[in-house]
């Protein structure tokens, strides 16, 4: 007999790590020809952390995307990142990509002040062009302040850091503040379950995240995705074989530890919530993990939902689910 | 153990390789042509990283050794751009943010190459169907199936046009 069943799942995550200095840094030189140099210590393994840093500093200085060139995780040169874990690098490594841009705009602010007689605090930077929050056409375009600052012989360089506001918690209970930011999110799905074999089919999945300031849609969308493969993979095939004596594994290998192919993974809808006013850099929040926490107890209220069962660990494999059915349809009877 | 002399095409040029006879077709696309899109993923036939395009079907190159590869018709990603313009398999991919680690990257553009060649306009099942034999474990495949039926799309266009 086939059964659908419907669970939901609801997390709130501290970005960065507990209690502790988590700092970040960035170093930036904005060039003569008006591209930017930025070099962080983040590793970036495809989750798009140097994208960020590129659009935050081109959003901070108020030039473009397509001008920021970022250097990685580069220890010979990179300054100090901290781990690429934690969801935390949009948020601190974001940040001091901001920090150092605002100190590399001193000297820009400084120069456009005095070429367009307009107060420091007035200047607007924004797709290229600099000019006065009070009379728009009072303006000079960014090629035009990196050759007044070249006649006058400045660079825009800048170093920053951030480090989040942690308290360090009470060794007596573990009370305090432990993070400053906080990521949520709330994933729904449906599966179709198979009560004589045990099979589990993945059939949708609706997974909202609240990520401050969105940094690239396809970004946070591809975040999401794959953070729900591998969180539904952790309930409905994946199991790492540890021999009890040796605490060996035993399976690893591909073919014995089973992830998700596009067949198996359900249509997923990811939904990206923005909220407002949070400690990220422009609003931006971490998303990495999770993508991946809520869409774990999702799947398997979805088999209890199904069958009427009461698992609480993963993974949930076809034998204990038919084992499960035939135990609660025993009680029935 | 002697050399083997094997007389192939690849990337659309004939080459001759002289190679130990126990040597996965995956080492000398590597070691001996140096065409390093090729990865080595799990070197069992699981996971697709390795893909090429062999006599038109995409194949795991861990699992062929150097000698069955004599006078077969080889595609690596090098060969699907040769004059460094993406295509548009490649350029759906960027367009579709499919592309996180880019470590299976290759052997799925390899893959929906082959399927495109045979079927210009494939339904989201034949796309899957194709796909399933290259893992990927950061994206869920979403943009990755979004990504090649945008390519066929692309693709019919050019035709057109």
């Amino acid at each position: 007999m086939k059964r659908r069943g419907t669970g939901v799942g609801c997390m709130f995550y501290g970005v960065g790590n507990t209690g502790l200095p988590n700092p970040a840094a960035a170093f930036v030189q904005v060039l003569p020809d008006t591209s930017v140099h930025v070099t962080v210590g983040a590793a970036d393994i495809g989750q798009g952390s140097s994208t960020m840093a590129a659009s935050i500093a081109a959003e901070t200085l108020g030039l473009a995307y397509e001008n920021i060139q970022v250097t990685w995780a580069d220890t010979q040169v990179a300054p100090e990142g901290g781990a690429t874990s934690a969801s935390r690098q949009t948020f601190i490594t974001g940040n001091a990509v901001r920090n150092a841009c605002e100190t590399a705009m001193g000297e820009l602010k400084r120069t456009a002040a005095e070429e367009l007689n307009v107060p420091e605090e007035d200047l607007i930077f924004r797709n290229r062009e600099i000019y006065s929050s009070k009379d728009a056409n009072v303006r000079m375009s960014y090629p035009e302040l990196m050759g007044a600052m070249g006649k006058k012989g400045r660079l825009a360089v800048g170093a920053g850091y951030y480090n989040p506001k942690t308290t360090y918690l009470d060794p007596k209970d573990m009370s305090g503040i432990p993070y400053e930011l906080y990521s949520y999110a709330t994933t729904i799905l449906e599966v179709e379950v198979d009560t004589d074999t045990g099979e589990v089919t993945l059939l949708s999945v609706v997974s909202a995240h609240d990520v401050g300031t969105p940094i690239g849609n396809k970004l946070v969308e591809g975040q999401i995705e794959g953070g729900t493969a591998m969180g539904t993979g952790f309930v409905v095939t994946e199991k790492i074989d540890v021999d009890p004596k040796t605490l060996a594994i035993k399976n690893p290998s591909l073919s014995k530890y089973i992830i998700s192919t596009c067949m198996d993974v359900p249509k997923i809808y990811p939904i990206v919530v923005s909220s407002e006013g949070e400690a990220g850099p422009f609003g931006a929040k971490g998303v990495g993990e999770p993508a991946l926490i809520p869409s774990i107890p999702a799947t398997i209220a979805a088999i209890n939902d199904a069958i009427g069962s009461n698992f609480t660990t993963t993974p949930v494999f076809p034998a204990d689910i038919v084992k499960a059915w035939q135990e609660g349809q025993g009680k029935k009877s | 153990m002697n050399n083997i002399t094997v007389h192939c095409t690849v990337n659309h040029k004939p080459v001759t390789v002289e190679t130990a006879p126990n040597k996965r077709l995956l080492d000398v696309l590597r070691e001996d042509l140096h065409l390093t899109s090729v990865k080595e993923g799990c070197s069992e036939g699981e996971c697709g990283a390795c893909t090429v395009i062999f006599n038109g079907e995409p194949v795991t190159s861990c699992c062929v050794l150097a000698g069955q590869a004599e006078g077969a018709d080889i595609v690596t990603l090098e060969g699907i751009s040769p004059d460094g313009t993406p295509d548009a398999v490649q350029r759906a991919f960027m367009e579709s943010g499919a592309v996180q680690c880019g470590f299976c990257t290759p052997g799925m553009i390899l893959t929906a190459e082959a399927l495109l060649a045979k079927n210009a306009d494939p339904t989201e099942e034949e796309v899957k169907l194709a796909m399933s034999g290259n893992l990927c474990r950061c994206t869920g495949y979403t943009k990755i199936i979004e990504a090649v039926l945008l390519a066929a799309k692309m693709r019919r266009e050019e035709a057109r046009a």
